[in-house]
């Protein structure tokens, strides 16, 4: 298949939002994209948005998460990079179906995609109403990236997020960032030393 | 969704055989140049010539022609037919069949080669060989299989199969890319690799699967739920899908607009924002492909054609929905066929359209933006706020207009508020392009609406806009800033317009407190100004309301003129005196002025000031209660002005020093008239102040030699010991203390004379020590100088009589060196070269005539 450069022209990564019907997926990324909380129609199909992250391009895929778009979203997760895999913290079956219907949709992204567990509405939760622990979702999100190196990442992929106060949620989209695209600063060393490395037998030749 | 992209025009309105009476249907058709081809279903090919013509009034009509027919003999319908102009070919489907008939009478063509089992075949429309004589097509068989062909004018050539796991229904090519619906799913075929690449799944019993190549390497399929799905030949999608209706019959697509058809409707939606523009009511629709561009249309019965609407007519009325953005997004993507420049020209128009609308709808971030890249002419917008054009302005709208508004008012509807939204608009926006492209031309236009805006709000900038190159126009901004009394400013632009006579007079009134403006800066503004003010005339019209405020501040008017101002006879400081005559503070700034500063040296300021000076003083301590200090400052300037001048008239004030018995203007008095026993007497005796008389040796001695100075001290020394002194007891000590003070300087025999016989020699022990070992030291000084004069000398004679020493034969032979003739006289010039000259010929004795060697010069003194 493809390389993630060559699917799209424009993007250098692609990152989709996959999880239950009204858990707030679409929110989560326009706060992100926009900086805004407004109310959204349920998405139908899917809706993409294009995010300048430094030098990079990075296509944001929000799939709609009503059960009968299920095969259309498998075939959004083609070449996705890093997922987000969304909940309601309010709502345990929205946990369920991330395991049961949503993580096999990911078959068809890279095999080294980040799936990152986030769990939604914060702001409307109350402690003591807690269904789902931390601690058992952060054992979650460790359980299904164990195919990938997380070492170089800050923290789990897991996190409690607010789209309406805009708590934490840029934070899960640098993270998968940082996993997809390569750090501007370590690459550019690394072509320096390219170009020196073609300059040097030419020059060598030149003066036989 | 009110957009008009297309119009449906009819084309073919009664297809040959087709009446109501038979049976017969159109079951397919293709387009290819003025060729149309249409198959029935009942096994017929029909050849029409189609011609497009528009009418006088832009409509498009089309003309058609029957060219011919051709029964295929199968009993059954036309499946599927497609011309390949490249080979004179249309390849038909019928029967399952794959066959080729000549293009232009419908035989079937040589050789009869034929593929069978076949559902459904398409052409790939980039192709992958570079023969252009050769058409590649794939087919979907019957089998679960695919296959892949190239066709030439009379041979079909098997280039490979493919095999799926379900037998495909429709299918599209591109490139080596194929992409198939199966029974269950779509998927994409690399005929090159051999790779399957599954898509999603789809419900092929109730829906219809499409597959419609929509650009390179890309296809747009029906997906469930009604949506259109975009999938490139990777597999992936790049744009999100499109929402249109249930079963859909065909799609079409023409950028940027895909089309959509179902029993009831065809959708027109953009691709750009996947958004449904436009919907065309239309029962009964068969077929429906775009053809090099063209949507053509089939029912039944007939042939249409949708005939896109110009972008422009589709763009004003996106604009009258006041819908700007799709108008904009459409105006870039419209394929408009214009040169750039003519492009631009339309766009910049629409932009200026989108602007106004929003201006109206209050966005107006969006507003400005669009102002701005439409280069709107601002005069435009600046009409729309009543009273803000300069008066003189004759500017009318453009005409067609560009927007539909009266004026801000009728905007806000009465909205105080509102209005006042506007207005900070249109500050910022003035602000923002005065001084780039936009606002070339409209100057005034701009400064005087931004004036006014100003002014209504009080804004600081009011007074920059007035001060730094202003095009506002004074008669209409007068009016307007004294109706908003912003006084400073209306004098400010008087002043900017050179009626400096109006604006002193506004600023008059200002400082006399009629009128009020609290961006007024002051009473000392003024001042600067009139200091600065060439026109001398007026200057005088308002020095004398100047100096009734303050005299001190007003002197500057005079003081402070700019350096470089031309002398004028109307501010000759004799004038300026004469004048000043009642404003005794104002005379003595203004000679201070005179003395000091401009150095003027005529006696008669001098004179003048040291007069002014001294009678301040005397007027000081006349009066009762005068603080001490006070006449201490007085007199201290007093004696700087007598010790710092040597012009004033020396007799006169010290005349009337000694009147007032002014000790120590006196002893200065003195000192100018070079009478300084008296003057130091009077330091010694009168305010015995001894440092005052040593510091007055030195004052009066600097600038003379050294001789002056030891006189000068002496007469001190001799003041001191003066014998015919009762009380010379007392200036023992001073004196002792002047004899060895560091800074004196004595002629030693000369204060021996002097030092009285009593003395004795413990008190004089210092300065005597000191004299002895100065005047040592001066004589040791002089012997070194003599003796190292002396050695100078004799190395000089040693020189001298080593270059004498060495014969010089001179005879008729040996010429000048420098003009080449004999020597007539004996006398002649040796250099130390030995080059020989005439005198006459030795130019400079220090430089050789012959060589350019320099001598050095200090050897021969």
């Amino acid at each position: 298949m493809a390389t993630p450069a060559g699917a799209k022209k424009k993007a250098d990564a692609k990152v989709i939002i996959l999880g239950d019907y009204a858990v707030g997926k679409t929110s989560l990324i326009s706060r992100y994209i926009d900086g805004s909380f407004n109310p959204h129609e349920p998405t139908i199909g899917a809706a993409f948005f294009l995010k300048q992250w430094g030098s990079y391009n990075v296509a944001v895929w929000d799939t709609a998460g009503d059960e009968k778009y299920t095969g259309l979203s498998s075939f959004y997760c083609r070449n996705a990079g890093a997922a987000i895999l969304a909940f309601d913290l309010n709502t345990a079956s929205s946990y369920e179906s991330l395991w049961a219907r949503f993580l096999p949709l990911l078959d068809a992204a890279h095999e080294d995609c980040l799936k990152v567990v986030v769990g939604t509405k914060r702001d409307m939760l109350k402690e003591t109403d807690r269904e789902i622990s931390v601690d058992e979702a952060i054992e979650f999100s460790k359980e299904i990236n164990k195919n990938i190196d997380l070492s170089r990442l800050k923290g789990d992929p897991y996190f409690e997020t607010s789209a309406k106060s805009g708590y934490n949620v840029s934070r899960v989209f640098e993270y998968m960032f940082q996993y997809c695209l390569p750090d501007t600063k370590l690459q550019l060393p690394r072509d320096t030393i390219v170009v020196s490395n073609a300059a040097q037998p030419v020059s060598s030749r030149c003066s036989c | 969704m009110s957009i008009k992209a297309f119009e449906l025009v009819p084309a073919i309105e009664r297809v040959h055989r087709m009446s109501e009476k038979t049976k017969a249907q159109i079951e397919c058709m293709d387009v290819c140049g003025k060729n149309l081809y249409i198959g029935t279903t009942d096994c017929f090919v029909l050849h029409y010539m189609l011609e497009e013509r528009s009418n006088a009034s832009g409509k498009v009509l089309f003309h058609s022609n029957s060219q011919g027919q051709k029964h295929l003999a199968l009993k059954k319908p036309i499946a599927q037919l497609k011309a390949a102009s490249a080979l004179n070919r249309i390849l038909v489907l019928c029967d399952n069949t794959v066959s080729m008939l000549n293009m232009l009478d419908l035989e079937p063509a040589v050789g009869g080669a034929k593929i069978k089992g076949v559902t459904q075949f398409c052409l790939n429309e980039s192709p992958v060989g570079n023969n252009p004589f050769c058409v590649e097509v794939c087919v979907a068989l019957k089998k679960k299989q695919v296959a892949l062909y190239t066709i030439t004018e009379d041979r079909i050539n098997h280039v490979k199969d493919m095999s799926l796991p379900e037998p495909a229904s429709v299918i599209s090519m591109d490139g080596h890319v194929v992409c198939a619906a199966l029974l269950s799913q779509y998927c994409m075929l690399d005929y090159e690799t051999g790779q399957q690449t599954d898509l999603f799944p789809i419900d092929t019993e109730h829906m219809r699967p499409l597959v419609k190549r929509v650009s390179r390497e890309e296809f747009l399929l029906t997906g469930p739920s009604a949506l259109g799905m975009f999938v490139t030949s990777e597999g992936i999608s790049q744009r999100p899908p499109l929402q249109w209706s249930e079963n859909l019959i065909s799609v079409g697509y023409v950028h940027p607009y895909i089309l959509a058809m179902n029993d009831e409707f065809i959708t027109v939606h953009s691709i750009l924002d996947q958004q449904q523009k436009q919907a065309i009511p239309f029962q009964g629709g068969v077929i429906m492909n775009d053809y090099d561009g063209r949507i053509f249309i089939a029912s039944t019965k007939e042939i249409y054609s949708l005939v896109p609407v110009a972008w422009e007519k589709q763009v004003q009325g996106l604009l009258a929905d006041k819908r700007t953005q799709e108008a904009l997004d459409l105006t870039r993507n419209a394929n408009h066929g214009l040169t750039r420049d003519n492009f631009l020209k339309k766009f910049k128009r629409i932009q200026q359209q989108a602007a106004f609308i929003e201006f109206s709808r209050r966005n107006l971030a969006e507003a400005q933006e669009l102002f701005k890249n439409g280069q709107v002419d601002v005069r435009e917008l600046i009409s729309l706020y009543p009273r803000l054009m300069p008066s003189t302005s004759n500017f009318q709208r453009s005409v067609p207009g560009l927007h539909e508004i009266a004026d801000v008012n009728q905007l806000a509807r009465g909205d105080k508020q509102v209005v006042e939204e506007y207005k900070n608009f249109l500050r910022r926006y003035l602000e923002d392009i005065r001084g780039t492209v936009n606002a070339r031309g409209f100057k005034q236009e701009i400064d005087v609406a931004l004036l006014k805006l100003y002014a209504e709000i009080n804004s600081p900038e009011l007074l920059p806009l007035i001060e730094v190159d202003s095009g506002c126009d004074l008669k209409d901004c007068a009016e307007w800033l004294e109706n908003y009394e912003r006084h400073h400013s209306l004098a400010m632009l008087c002043k900017y317009h050179g009626d400096n006579d109006k604006a002193l007079n506004i600023w008059s009134r200002l400082v006399n407190g009629d009128i009020k403006d609290d961006l007024f800066p002051g009473f000392e503004f003024v001042v600067n100004f009139l200091s600065n003010l060439s026109d001398h005339d007026l200057v005088w019209k308002y020095v004398e309301w100047a100096l009734e405020k303050d005299q001190e501040l007003s002197i500057k008017i005079f003081t402070e003129r700019p350096a470089q101002e031309p002398p004028s006879e109307r501010l000759r400081p004799d004038t300026v005196i004469d004048y000043l005559h009642r404003y005794p503070r104002a005379v003595v700034s203004y000679l201070e002025y005179l003395v000091f500063q401009k150095k003027l040296e005529k006696e008669k300021y001098h004179t003048h000031l040291a007069v002014l000076y001294l009678e301040n003083v005397l007027n000081l301590m006349k009066a009762n209660g005068v603080k001490k200090e006070h006449i201490d400052m007085a007199r201290s300037k007093l004696r700087t002005m007598l010790q710092v001048s040597n012009l004033y008239r020396v007799q006169l004030i010290l005349g009337k020093a000694k009147e007032q018995e002014m000790h120590a203007e006196c002893a200065i008095l003195y000192g100018k008239l070079e009478d300084h026993e008296k003057a130091l007497r009077i330091l010694v005796h009168q305010l015995r102040d001894y440092a005052a008389a040593e510091n007055y040796c030195i004052v009066n001695s600097e600038g003379r030699d050294l001789n002056y100075r030891k006189r000068l001290f002496h007469i001190l020394l001799s003041v001191y010991l003066d014998p015919a002194n009762e009380k010379k007891e007392l200036l023992v000590e001073p004196a002792i203390d002047l004899l060895n003070s560091n800074v004196t300087d004595f002629d030693v025999a000369k204060v021996i004379q002097i030092i009285p016989d009593t003395w004795s020699i413990a008190m004089l022990s210092l300065f005597l020590r000191r004299a002895v070992r100065t005047n040592m030291h001066g004589n040791r000084m002089t012997h070194i100088e003599r003796m190292m004069s002396r050695g100078e000398n004799l190395l000089v004679k040693q020189t001298s009589i080593e270059d004498m020493r060495e014969a010089i034969v001179m005879n008729e032979e040996k010429p000048c060196a420098v003009c080449n003739r004999t020597f007539s006289d004996p006398s002649f010039v040796r250099y130390p070269n030995g080059v020989i000259t005439h005198i006459h010929c030795a130019k400079n004795k220090h430089v050789c005539p012959v060589t350019g060697k320099l001598f050095s010069t200090s050897k021969q003194s």
